[in-house]
C-alpha cells in the first residue's frame, strides 16, 4: 500500500492522514494498520496524567527537548476533552509545547476525546501504531486528566507519570481509587509552591501500600524552569529496565493488550448489535415501556438482552 | 454513543510578531461551540511552523489571525509555502485587521475567506461549514 510505504519512509502528512482515518473509524484505515503492525511494538509508550493546569504539557515539552538531544525520535499524542454540548473541541496543548514543536522529528498530534464508547483508547492505539511506523522510539500520551479515561490510557502505556501540584487537596483525595494506583512515576510539579515537600511525603506514604515490586519515585519538579526533568528521564529509564527485567518476554504488555482487546470487542459488539436491533419492534416495545414507566430498567435490560443474545 | 464520524478540523494560527490573540481565541471558541475541532497554535508562529502543525494535525482549514497590518506578505508567504509543499487540500482563511482595499489582493493569493474584525461569528461558521461540505 502506498500510504504505508510513505509512513515507513517518514512522511508526516501520510501518518497524520492515517490517524484521521482511524479517528473516523474507516475500514481502509484499519486495513492500513494491519499492514503497519509488523513494524510496531518497539517504542517506549509513556502516558502522562494529572489535573488540568498541573503542567503536563510543559513537562512533555521539556522531556521531548531533552530526549531529542539524546537522539530519540519523539511522538506526542495530546488528548483534550470534547464538548458534551456541541461535540466540538478546543485542542490547546500545543501552545505549551513551543520548544518541542520546533524540533525536527518531533511529531505532535492533538486528539479530541470524542466520547468513544470504548474509550479514547481506540483511536489512541491506532495513533500509536502509526507513530511507531513513522519511526518514533518514544511516544508520550497526554490525557485529559479526569476520570475513567486515565485507566484506559494506562492500558496502552508502558509507563504512566501522574502529575500533582502541592495544592492537590488532602489525603482523602489520594485514598480514592485510581489516582495514585496508575502512576509508575509521580511528579510534584510547581514545587516552588508552599507545601511541596509535605505533599511529596504525603503522597509517598500512600504509594507504598499499593505497589511493592516497583518503588514508585516521587519527583519534585518545576517544569517551566526545567528543574526535575533529568530525574524524570532517569526514572523513565529505570522503569523501562524494570519492566524488561521482570518480563523478559514482554508479559507486562500481554495483560494490557488482553484488556484492550476485550474493551474494543465490547464496543464492536455493541455497535453491531445496535445496527441490527435498534429499529426492531421487539426492542422498541421494551424501550417504550421504560419511557412510560411501565417496567423498571433492570427488567427492561434483561428482556432486551434476552432477545438480542438468547441463552 | 459511537462517535467516529468526520469532524471539521481547523487550525487557528497566530503568525509572526503579533501579540493580540483575543480575537483568535474568540473565533476558536465559537468554532468549537459550532461542533468543530479547533487546534490553537499559540502566539508568534513562523510560517513553516504553521504548515507543520497543519500537516501533523491533518486539518481541513488554516485560519490566520493577523492584527499587525502585515496580512498580505504573511499570507503570500504561507500560500507560496503550501504550494511548494504540494498541499492543496487545506483551505486558508484570514481574519483580523484587514482593510477592505486589501481583500481583492488576498483573494488573488488564493485565500478562501476573509473575515475582518467585526464580522459576525455566525458568518465565519457558515462559511466553513459550506466549504467543508463541498470538500
Amino acid at each position: 500500500m502506498e500510504l504505508i510505504k510513505k509512513i515507513l519512509d517518514g512522511n508526516e502528512a501520510s501518518a497524520a492522514r492515517l490517524i484521521s482515518m482511524i479517528e473516523e473509524g474507516r475500514e481502509e484505515g484499519y486495513r492500513a494498520i494491519a499492514a503497519l503492525f509488523p513494524h510496531t511494538g518497539k517504542a517506549h509508550i509513556v502516558g502522562i496524567t494529572g489535573a488540568p493546569g498541573s503542567g503536563k504539557s510543559t513537562i512533555i515539552d521539556k522531556l521531548a527537548i531533552k530526549f531529542s538531544e539524546m537522539g530519540k525520535k519523539i511522538g506526542i499524542i495530546a488528548i483534550d476533552p470534547t464538548s458534551i454540548k456541541s461535540n466540538g473541541a478546543l485542542l490547546g496543548d500545543r501552545v505549551r509545547m513551543r520548544g518541542a514543536e520546533r524540533i525536527e522529528g518531533v511529531f505532535i498530534r492533538s486528539m479530541a476525546h470524542r466520547g468513544y464508547p470504548g474509550g479514547i483508547a481506540k483511536a489512541t492505539m491506532g495513533a500509536l501504531y502509526v507513530l511507531e511506523g513513522l519511526g518514533k522510539d518514544l511516544i508520550i500520551i497526554e490525557s485529559v486528566g479526569v476520570g475513567q479515561t486515565e485507566l484506559q490510557i494506562s492500558s496502552v502505556c508502558d509507563t504512566v507519570i501522574t502529575v500533582f501540584t502541592p495544592d492537590y487537596g488532602d489525603d482523602v483525595q489520594l485514598m480514592k481509587a485510581g489516582i495514585i494506583e496508575i502512576g509508575d512515576i509521580i511528579v510534584i510539579n510547581k514545587s516552588d509552591m508552599p507545601g511541596a515537600e509535605e505533599a511529596a511525603k504525603d503522597i509517598a506514604s500512600h504509594i507504598n501500600y499499593e505497589k511493592k515490586d516497583w518503588q514508585v519515585p516521587v519527583i519534585l519538579a518545576q517544569a517551566q524552569r526545567g528543574e526535575g526533568i533529568d530525574r524524570i528521564i532517569d526514572a523513565l529509564g529505570s522503569h523501562l529496565e524494570y519492566l524488561k527485567k521482570n518480563n523478559p518476554k514482554g508479559e507486562y504488555r500481554a495483560q494490557k493488550l488482553r484488556k484492550l482487546m476485550f474493551l474494543f470487542l465490547k464496543e464492536e459488539l455493541w455497535v453491531r448489535a445496535m445496527k441490527k436491533w435498534i429499529d426492531r419492534n421487539e426492542i422498541k416495545g421494551i424501550v417504550d415501556m421504560v419511557e412510560n414507566r411501565e417496567i423498571d430498567i433492570y427488567s427492561a435490560v434483561s428482556q432486551a438482552a434476552g432477545i438480542i443474545l438468547p441463552d | 454513543m459511537a462517535d467516529d464520524k468526520k469532524r471539521i478540523k481547523i487550525l487557528i494560527a497566530k503568525p509572526g510578531l503579533d501579540g493580540h490573540d483575543r480575537g483568535a481565541k474568540v473565533v476558536a471558541q465559537a468554532l468549537k461551540e459550532a461542533g468543530m475541532e479547533v487546534i490553537y497554535s499559540g502566539l508568534h508562529k513562523r510560517i513553516d511552523q504553521i504548515i507543520n502543525i497543519a500537516i501533523q494535525e491533518d486539518v481541513d482549514f488554516i485560519g490566520l489571525s493577523i492584527m499587525t497590518g502585515a496580512h498580505i506578505p504573511i499570507t503570500q508567504k504561507l500560500m507560496n509555502k503550501l504550494k511548494e509543499k504540494g498541499i492543496t487540500d487545506k483551505m486558508v482563511f484570514v481574519g483580523g485587521v484587514i482593510p477592505s482595499m486589501d481583500i481583492p489582493k488576498l483573494k488573488e493569493l488564493g485565500v478562501g475567506g476573509i473575515f475582518p474584525g467585526g464580522t459576525p461569528l455566525q458568518e465565519t461558521i457558515e462559511f466553513i461549514k459550506s466549504k467543508a461540505q463541498k470538500a
